[in-house]
């Protein structure tokens, strides 16, 4: 990812200012933990902690190289960039979606966040729990120096008038997520930035980041600081010359902590799939979880390899479904993952590149970690070592890409003229219809529990370098 | 089975009684009690919705008193469903137009439906998803669906063909008295009725035909004094107020469909103006006769819309029932649709802008979601007769019934199983 020119005139990104994680997970460094911070109300109007921020902006790992050892990224609340003093008619550009946080009730009902979900049970985040301000993001090559790079930190804190709410540790799991399917397979690659990708998993920079042109060919809006205020000359300028852009180089971070009930997914798929004499049939159980998913546990996408986990297949992603799969007799029209990136299924022109125009403009990229338990998952008996995700996004339009896949894609049971069923992995709701088309007729799976629950979650801004220094110095 | 017909009625509010109106609105449709005083659930309606206007200047500084509008879709006559309406919603009606202008202390039945008939309003455009699917088909076909899907939970199948299920699906609808009403040929709107649209569709052809030497001579001054006007367009494309979108937000996504109303001002001028009209006549015509089974343009998810002109065409109302969120439905919009958004609605103030009319405009994402925030108002009440079904489960259901009739090929047969 080195070696991207630092114009940002010609189509270019500006690694430099951009914060490393838009750019890669950090995939080498499997130590991670994500701790939350509040500042304090007696913080003096901000100041220490902007003292805090403006050492922290020397570590802040940046997207213009691969990070050895370790990585630092920090992002902001609404509620955060108001404590650390910014003024409020500034902060109130942002857009609806982050200033109102993820727990208005509109949020709430769009993301099916009710029930066992609703943020009234949250552990952070939610409406009964202590406002988020910051979220500092920590990585190393292993747990030995995340805990230095932690206690690094740490003592620091209070002395800043900061408090740890929580940290949120991270277990490596490799390459599969804890219901033990194959992950981040399919990403999105960012104009100007990553290497070249799939041509139709090649998004713009504007999708991502703030102050680049997206998908429609426009800019997102973005805060504006006026060119004369002193500290805004640390910023870069904005696209059309008017003004300072706080936004540019940043981009709108998601964190929906996801509790994963791995023992009653496949103790409901065993069920589910017993033979007639009542004994278990772990290849059918298998099967039903690979139409669930789309994909098989080793990676193989349904629509290529509908019988069989081929391995050869594993990291196989370029496929679409109209022409392959029209019906979803290979996988199913309402499975996670044809659901999450529906690529060229859709209206306008289902099979054409207008379909997938459409899709792209509702991408995400994925930085999630899965949450630690506390076993091993080796020794016979012992806890799992871990109980769900650390679900994190990143997305320049809350509205139009991150809400809209949930509210429109995942959890909407008309999702693509389907009847009446959510997604059948990851909807938050009991009860549910999965439908798995078939000859001479579909067959119906009724009764799905919810195998996921949100258990926290907030809306935040991972700034551009230069906004973090601008923030430490407003 | 009927044809739909949009009713729409506005009536002035007395001075001093907008809060009022909009608190007794608004406490109806949360505490529950909407359903006991306003009881749609017994008429025959598909959407209903009562709007407040609030008090506006117009363009030239006039004020526009403050207004109340009663809007909905119905399968009866206009006179018949007044009637009913008036009867089985008494309280309710006189609870809500007692805030209105001439509205009698202790009405008869009659002197409501006078006074609802009196105010009762033409829309310019009126669109209909499936003109013909009542409201008794669309609530039967989904029990029939549900009846069939159970059924075919209980058989295993493996091993038949597409040809048996229905065989054996077609004998399990028979054999239920309660279902066997779908074995018969659906009913069609009346001989009478399709006589007269055909009448409609001739007369507007002869028209535009007869005016044909016209248009096309006029064409080329109208482009160019389009062009003019569009350069001279000052789009007012400001962040929405958060309150207000709070204010909206809070009505949306509870059921699978969602409403949409929205007012302006439409540009000065007669050139403009002229232009709408047009426009809302050529669309008129074409949801009349030929965006009439499942799609406007490809949109397949608005089940009823109308567009009505209001104070001597100095504004226009746009009200719409869609499925889904509204950023899918306005993203549909960019991404589908823009043409023909642009055609109606760059006349109206503060409209990103546009080129030949229909080019630009929406394509302008964030301008076009604000001006639509920005123009939106709030539905106080607002009454759906099926929140759980989108209009392409509607038009699944009534294909799923209609292939219950009927001898089919192989394909055919895989084709309609395929829907369950």
């Amino acid at each position: 990812m080195g070696g991207a020119a630092v114009t940002g005139s010609d189509g270019t990104v500006e690694v430099d200012d951009v914060q490393g994680l838009v750019a890669a997970g950090y995939g080498h460094l499997r130590a991670a933990c994500f701790v939350l911070l509040r500042i304090e109300a007696a913080s003096d109007g901000g100041a220490a902690p902007r003292a805090w921020l403006g050492r922290l902006g020397d570590d802040v790992t940046a997207a213009n190289g691969r990070p050895d050892g370790q990585a630092v990224n920090v992002a902001f609340t609404h509620h955060g960039l108001l404590g650390l003093g910014l003024a409020p008619e500034v902060a109130g550009m942002f857009s609806n979606e982050f200033v109102g946080g993820m727990t208005v009730p509109h949020s709430s009902r769009i993301l099916g966040d009710s029930g066992e979900s609703a943020p009234e049970r949250w552990t952070w985040g939610g409406s009964a729990t202590p406002q988020v301000d910051l979220l500092l993001m920590l990585y190393a090559s292993d747990q030995a120096a995340l805990e230095v790079l932690y206690r690094s930190y740490e003592p620091g804190l209070a002395a800043s008038g900061l408090v740890e709410l929580q940290r949120l540790d991270t277990v490596d799991l490799g390459d599969v997520e804890p219901f033990n399917f194959a992950d981040g397979i399919s990403q999105p690659m960012i104009e100007g930035l990553s290497p070249p990708g799939r041509p139709a998993d090649t998004i713009k920079a504007g999708e991502f980041l703030l102050g680049y042109p997206n998908e429609y060919g426009l800019y997102t809006e973005s805060p504006v600081v006026a060119d004369d205020a002193g500290p805004a000359r640390l910023l870069p300028g904005r696209h059309d010359g008017r003004g300072r852009d706080l936004g540019r180089n940043g981009t709108y971070l998601v964190f929906r902590q996801l509790a994963q009930d791995v023992e009653g997914f496949w103790a409901f798929l065993d069920e589910a799939t017993r033979r007639p004499d009542g004994s278990s049939d772990r290849d059918a159980a298998v099967g039903l979880a690979a139409k669930i998913v789309g994909r098989w546990p080793g990676g193989a996408p349904l629509v290529l390899s509908p019988e069989v986990d081929d391995p050869a297949l594993a990291k196989a992603n370029d496929f679409g479904y109209f022409h392959e799969d029209p019906d979803g007799l290979r996988c199913p029209l309402g499975a996670h993952i044809r659901r999450s990136n529906p690529r060229d299924s859709l209206a306008p022109r289902p099979g054409t590149q207008a379909s997938i125009d459409v899709g792209k403009r509702h991408r995400i990229i994925r930085r999630g970690r899965e949450q630690a338990g506390s076993g091993d998952g080796a020794t016979p008996g012992s806890p799992p070592p871990t109980t769900g995700l650390h679900f994190v996004c990143l997305n320049a339009n809350i509205a139009r890409q991150f809400e809209f896949i949930q509210a429109t894609w995942v959890s909407n049971p008309k999702f693509n003229g389907l009847y009446e069923e959510a997604d059948p992995l990851v909807g938050t709701q009991p009860g549910r219809t999965f439908r798995i088309p078939g000859t001479p007729v579909r067959t119906r799976v009724t009764g799905l529990p919810a195998f996921v629950r949100v258990e926290a979650g907030g809306y935040f801004f991972l700034p551009g370098i230069k906004a973090i220094r601008y923030l430490a110095a407003t | 089975m009927p044809h739909q017909i949009a009713v729409t009625v506005r009536a002035a509010v007395r001075p001093g009684e907008v809060g009022p109106l909009k608190g007794a609105l608004t406490d109806m449709a949360d505490d529950g009690r909407r359903a006991n005083l306003l009881p749609f659930e017994r008429l025959p309606v598909h959407f209903a919705r009562f709007v407040v206007l609030d008090e506006s200047t117009d363009l030239q500084g006039d004020r526009i008193g403050p207004s109340l509008m009663f809007m909905a879709d119905v399968d009866v006559p206009k006179d018949r469903f007044l009637r009913e309406f008036a009867q089985v919603a008494a309280d309710g009606l006189d609870e809500v137009f007692t805030h209105c202008e001439d509205y009698p202390t202790t009405p008869t039945v009659d002197e409501r439906v006078a006074y609802l008939g009196a105010r009762m309003l033409t829309p310019a455009a009126a669109y209909v998803n499936t003109i013909g699917r009542s409201l008794k088909d669309v609530r039967r076909e989904a029990q029939l669906r549900d009846a069939i899907e159970t059924f075919l939970d209980s058989r295993r199948w493996s091993g038949r063909s597409a040809l048996d299920v229905r065989d054996a699906v077609v004998e399990f609808v028979a054999g239920e008295p309660k279902l066997a009403w779908a074995l018969k040929r659906p009913e069609r709107p009346s001989l009478l009725w399709r006589a007269k649209e055909v009448v409609h569709l001739i007369g507007a052809a002869a028209l535009l035909l007869a005016l044909s030497p016209l248009l096309v001579a006029g064409f080329p001054f109208w482009l160019v004094a389009l062009r003019i006007h569009e350069l001279r367009d000052k789009p007012g494309a400001h962040v929405p107020d958060r309150h207000h979108v709070a204010q909206l937000e809070d009505l949306e996504d509870r059921l699978v469909q969602n409403q949409f109303s929205a007012i302006g001002y439409v540009k000065p001028g007669w050139f403009r103006r002229l232009t709408l009209g047009g426009v809302l006549w050529l669309l008129e015509l074409s949801v009349r006769h030929y965006f009439n089974h499942g799609r406007l343009a490809g949109i397949r998810t608005i089940h009823f819309a109308r567009w009505v002109f209001l104070d001597d065409n100095r504004r226009l109302i746009f009200l719409s029932n869609y499925d889904g969120s509204l950023e899918s439905y306005t993203d549909d919009f960019i991404d589908k649709v823009a043409w023909g958004l642009n055609g109606a609605f760059s006349n109206g103030v503060g409209y990103p802008r546009t080129r030949w009319l229909v080019l630009g405009g929406a394509k302008d994402e964030l301008a076009f979601k604000n001006y639509l925030r920005n123009a939106q108002i709030p539905t106080q009440i607002w009454y759906s007769a099926y929140g759980g079904l989108t209009a392409v489960n509607l038009a699944e259901n009534s294909a799923v019934r209609r292939g219950l009739r009927g001898t089919m090929s192989a394909a055919q047969a895989e084709q309609w199983a395929a829907r369950l």
